[in-house]
């Protein structure tokens, strides 16, 4: 690309202008190309790469145990995803746990970190409940809950049985099941919005609440005229990630319930791993990602388009 | 009250300030309760599954807080019985080699993108930050095909490799080294070092926080991750700790106390990354988050 | 994150005494990672390395609940036989996980040695290349020898005319009945045996009897949010009248009309009349009949442990000969035994493996105790297990076994059995006619048989 990074003319270049800013001299490029390659190689071979193979897959009838794109399938895989009441039963309940697990987990997540805000010690205990949750492994956590729900024996049971509420049928019910996965998923993930929230409101300069409590502004009308105005980007940026977050979410249904009970909570990722891993379609199965993988680029082009927005109205 | 309404006459922003501290006081302790309520809500699914591991299989039935007869014995099974000391080791050395490999691969590039002048910077960086809008998830499926026919399944390097070209971490690195004051690599420059030798000697030194927090999400991430290592991890020995614990679960069947002490086995080591490296975890939550 | 001043920094006194004691916690954690290597060393290496053989007998089952306990039963049994070989036994969660990691892991060279697998599910194992022939000589080393099992599963079990799969036992649907219920509605002749349902009417009417001595139901099956147990059901019945679901390696969809909703019609009035209960779920059914609600119960004959357990008063038979005549035929699986593929030939190797599944056929009659039909002759003709009771009543099961048929979309916990057994569920529930049940039977199965294989 360019001689300029030899020693010779770096001393040269020293000699004329040893003070000034380098801006002006040529362009490093072997060098650069030095300090990306380790990035852009693996780059190039596990996203690019696999991504576009991806592409041609699903324009084929490959196969998991046959070598080869074992024949072209033209749109025909994208045309039978799209007339499949799997692949939308799927994409419904992926949606469907999106719907159930973003909005509680963007407002009491706003909520505690308010919360949390006012009380001046034993932050780290406050972290430690909330957050300390979303650095276990999805394993762990459906061990948990899946003993936490155990009909008959499992603790929420008992205790809704002490104030004499018959509980449902947790997993095991088709309709009690996703709730109960969003249940167990704003337990795991809660704490990440909390943390989120509790930065962006430490953004938010102090003068501005005293201001308005000079003008008798009381705390609600702080909340309601000054906090959540002001973290309205910190909301945008939750909601996104949570939405995201959510629409891939597979580990808890494949540990605690399987997709079931009969795949009432097959997630869109599930539906994905089932058929190219179970059922050996491979191609099928990537037609099946790239049309999730569009599903979630429209969402981050909704969020981008919000950033901007917000950004014009800064 | 006495003493406020004589004095208001002569002061009254002081009797103002004084009512707003008042109210503020008790607005705040009800806060602190309301958010201690929550905290222990939030802590009773941990105490449980300690409290049940720490029973007798016999005595979980049972469903109440008090143990009879307190023992470790769920715990020396599970680590008699499965591998969980394999997945131990199968996980801490996958999520080190991603993070130390996240660590290297991002940052240099991130130095060249942020440091030196070459042409298609612009392109080069943008292709990179196309990568955030991949998720891998969606990459599974060649992924497995590329492993396979690379003969790689079944070894850690089908964990290690994908997961390394994030772009998230160049992202971070970048926007880390963009804030960074430029007059000691210039002089550094003056005096003849090598790029490398600025990046290596000047540039990651003053770049430790963000090391730090690249490192660690790597590394916790990549400890987490499931439905990846499920795929290409399918020898019980090979596994890591998620997918160890995800696929021998049903051999435990209904000997809860065995299952709960698995869970915990399986969150111990996190939890202590998580109690040393708080903060470092926090600030990047936050710090990456804003700034995504 | 990058300059932002830090603001969760705590006062410096309670930072020290934090750090201190989370330096102290870093250390032992750090202690128990190197233990942890140091323990493991070896597939830590393999894992980095793409190692392969590790010397030992890996065998993958699926063993939970009563089968699991005898299975554990039975691989001590093989272990003080064989202190020489290093047996590394692992339960995986049942039904399509157990199938697909067994498929990965073969894929990616790292297969267990032994293997279970149904023997519907192992035709297609095979068709995709992912298990090993075994060749007669092998077995014969062994004493594995077609002579010594059952006809019908040996040979249900060959594709292309050979063997790659040895068979431990044929599970069919069976019928458990409450003694004290049938003794009280008349169902039981002089020798306290049960007396035959042939016949709709004969079926009907013992249960109307049931029904009446139990004052709730004659008999159970679960059909809501479950599949197989209508699909069990139904097959049995249908295969009785001789009705085929699949043609052609399940390239072709052939219900039979006519009977297919003669079946379904006689299903479906069991719960209208209110001779069975509608909805319910396995576990209510299991909970109804071993609480004396329900005289009769059709489920697979594991659950033999479930009713052991609870010191119910019943007994199990062979699935009613409603519509058989002199071809009585009942829904069965078998499980077997299989190698999968192996990264590379090692006649030692298979020599273990072999003898590991002759030691398993061997212990037979432990398995039996858990209600399945053996099918390795030396035990199934030997009077041990003529005298084994309920477990010998249904034992020519094992010889009308009607297997699910082929196709790369069908066997056991498979696409095809939920399909069919969500449409037979419906009927049952009373929430669409026979007609609309074939007509989603045929609809569903169709758009699978027209998809390309992909084995």
């Amino acid at each position: 690309m360019s001689t300029q990074t030899s020693p010779q003319t770096d001393t040269a270049a020293r000699g004329i202008a040893p003070t000034a800013p380098r801006r002006r001299s040529a362009p490093q490029g072997r060098s650069a190309a030095a300090f990306l390659t380790p990035f852009l190689v693996l780059y190039l071979v596990f996203v690019i790469g696999p991504a576009l193979y991806g592409l041609v897959l699903s324009f084929t009838d490959a196969s998991l145990v046959k070598p080869g794109l074992n024949g072209a399938a033209g749109l025909g895989n994208y045309g039978e995803a799209l007339s499949s009441a799997d692949f939308w039963s799927s994409l419904w309940h992926t949606m469907w746990f999106t719907i159930l697990t973003t909005p509680p987990l963007v407002i009491l997540g706003f909520l505690l970190a308010l919360l949390a805000n006012r009380v001046a010690t034993g932050r780290w205990f406050f972290r430690l409940a909330f957050f300390a949750p979303y650095i276990l492994p999805s394993a762990v956590v459906a061990l948990i809950w899946m003993w936490l729900y155990t009909p008959g024996l499992g603790l929420l049971d008992t205790a809704l049985g002490k104030v004499g509420l018959t509980a449902p049928s947790w997993l095991g019910d088709a309709t009690a099941a996703m709730p109960s996965l969003a249940l167990t998923t704003l337990w795991w993930t809660l704490g990440f919005n909390f943390v989120l929230y509790l930065a962006g409101l430490q953004e938010i300069p102090r003068d501005l609440y005293e201001a308005a409590a000079m003008d008798g502004a009381g705390p609600w009308q702080q909340i309601r005229s000054i906090t959540i105005p002001m973290l309205g980007r910190t909301t945008t940026l939750v909601a996104v990630l949570q939405v995201i977050a959510s629409l891939k979410v597979f580990d808890q249904m494949y540990l605690m319930t399987s997709g079931g009970p009969n795949f009432a909570t097959r997630s869109i990722l599930e539906y994905v791993y089932d058929q190219g891993f179970t059922n050996y379609r491979v191609g099928y199965a990537a037609a099946v990602s790239m049309l999730f993988f569009l599903v979630v680029l429209a969402v981050s082009a909704v969020w981008f388009t919000l950033v901007r927005r917000q950004e014009k109205e800064v | 009250m006495a003493s406020t309404t004589i004095a208001a006459p002569h002061a009254p922003g002081g009797i103002t300030m004084e009512r707003i501290h008042r109210r503020e006081k008790l607005f705040n302790r009800i806060c602190a309760g309301v958010l201690i309520a929550f905290a222990l809500v939030w802590l009773v699914p941990l105490a449980w599954a300690l409290d049940t591991a720490l029973k007798p299989n016999a005595e979980t039935t049972k469903t109440t807080w008090l143990i009879d007869n307190p023992t470790f014995d769920a715990f020396t099974r599970t680590l008699r019985e499965t591998d969980m000391l394999s997945w131990y080791g199968a996980s801490f050395i996958i999520s080190s080699l991603t993070a130390l490999g996240t660590v290297i691969a991002a940052s240099m590039a991130a130095f060249a993108i942020s440091r030196l002048r070459f042409r298609h910077k612009n392109l080069v960086f943008w292709v990179i930050l196309a990568g955030i809008m991949i998720p891998g998830q969606v990459l599974i499926v060649p992924w497995f095909r590329e492993f396979d026919a690379l003969r790689l399944l079944n070894t850690y390097w089908a964990v290690i490799l994908p997961q390394i070209p994030a772009a998230i971490g160049v992202f971070i690195f970048k926007q880390f080294f963009d804030g960074l004051p430029r007059d000691l690599e210039e002089a550094a420059r003056m005096d003849g070092a090598s790029f490398f030798r600025v990046y290596r000697r000047i540039v990651m030194p003053l770049a430790r926080p963000a090391v730090a927090a690249v490192a660690i999400f790597t590394f916790v991430t990549t400890w987490n991750d499931l439905l990846w290592p499920l795929l290409v991890l399918s020898n019980p020995d090979l596994m890591t700790v998620p997918v160890g614990l995800a696929t021998v679960q049903g051999a435990f069947g209904i000997r809860y106390a065995d299952t709960m002490a698995s869970a915990i086995l399986g969150a111990i080591p996190l939890v202590a990354v998580f109690l040393l490296f708080q903060r470092n975890i926090v600030q990047g939550i936050a710090g990456s988050g804003l700034k995504g | 994150m990058t300059n932002r001043p830090d603001r969760w920094q705590p006062t410096e006194g309670v930072a020290l005494s934090r750090r201190s004691l989370l330096r102290a916690a870093a250390m032992a954690a750090g202690l128990g990672i190197a233990g942890a290597a140091a323990g493991c060393s070896s597939s830590v290496a393999s894992g980095l390395t793409a190692s392969r053989d590790t010397g030992t007998l890996d065998y993958w089952n699926l063993f939970g609940g009563g089968d699991g306990v005898r299975m554990q039963q039975m691989l001590d049994g093989f272990r003080k036989q064989n202190p020489g070989i290093d047996l590394a036994a692992v339960t995986l969660a049942w039904g399509n996980p157990y199938y697909t990691k067994l498929s990965l892991a073969t894929l990616g060279d790292r297969p267990p040695e032994v293997a279970i697998s149904h023997l519907t599910r192992m035709k297609n194992l095979v068709r995709a290349d992912l298990l090993q022939e075994l060749r007669s000589e092998d077995l014969a080393r062994h004493g594995l020898t077609p002579d010594k099992f059952n006809q019908r599963a040996w040979e249900a079990g060959l594709v292309g005319g050979k063997a790659y799969a040895i068979p431990i036992d044929t599970h069919p649907f069976v019928m458990f009945y409450n003694t004290d219920v049938c003794k009280k509605a008349g169902l039981l002749d002089a020798g306290g045996k049960l007396i035959p349902l042939d016949g709709e009417d004969a079926f009907t009417d013992a249960m109307r009897r049931a029904k009446e001595a139990t004052g709730a139901y004659g008999g159970a099956v679960a059909f809501t949010s479950e599949t197989a147990s209508p699909w069990r059901m139904f097959q049995s019945f249908y295969s009785q009248l001789g009705g085929q679901m699949l043609a052609e390696d399940g390239t072709r969809v052939v219900i039979d009309e006519a009977k297919a909703s003669q079946v379904l019609e006689f299903m479906g009035s069991l719960t209208r009349d209110g001779l069975f209960p509608n909805p319910i779920d396995y576990q209510g059914s299991i909970a109804m009949f071993a609480n004396g609600e329900a005289g009769f119960f059709f489920q697979g004959e594991w659950e033999i442990t479930t009713f052991q357990t609870a010191k119910l008063p019943f007994s199990m038979t062979l699935f009613p000969n409603v519509y058989g005549g002199n071809d009585y035929a009942v829904q069965a699986d078998s499980h077997t035994f299989v190698l999968p593929r192996q990264p590379s030939n090692d006649p030692a190797r298979l020599d273990r493996s072999l003898t590991f599944i002759r030691s398993m056929l061997d212990q037979s009659k432990t398995w039996t105790e858990g209600g399945h039909v053996p099918l390795w002759l030396p035990f199934a003709d030997s009077p041990a297990y003529a005298q084994m009771s309920p477990q010998s009543n249904y034992a020519s099961a094992a010889d009308a076994a009607a297997y699910d048929p082929d196709g790369w979309y069908s066997g056991s916990g498979s696409n095809f059995e939920i399909i069919t057994g969500s449409a037979i569920g419906g009927v049952l529930a009373g929430a669409s006619t026979p007609q609309d049940a074939i007509n989603q039977m045929r609809g569903n199965l169709e758009q699978l048989a027209g998809t390309a294989s992909p084995i």
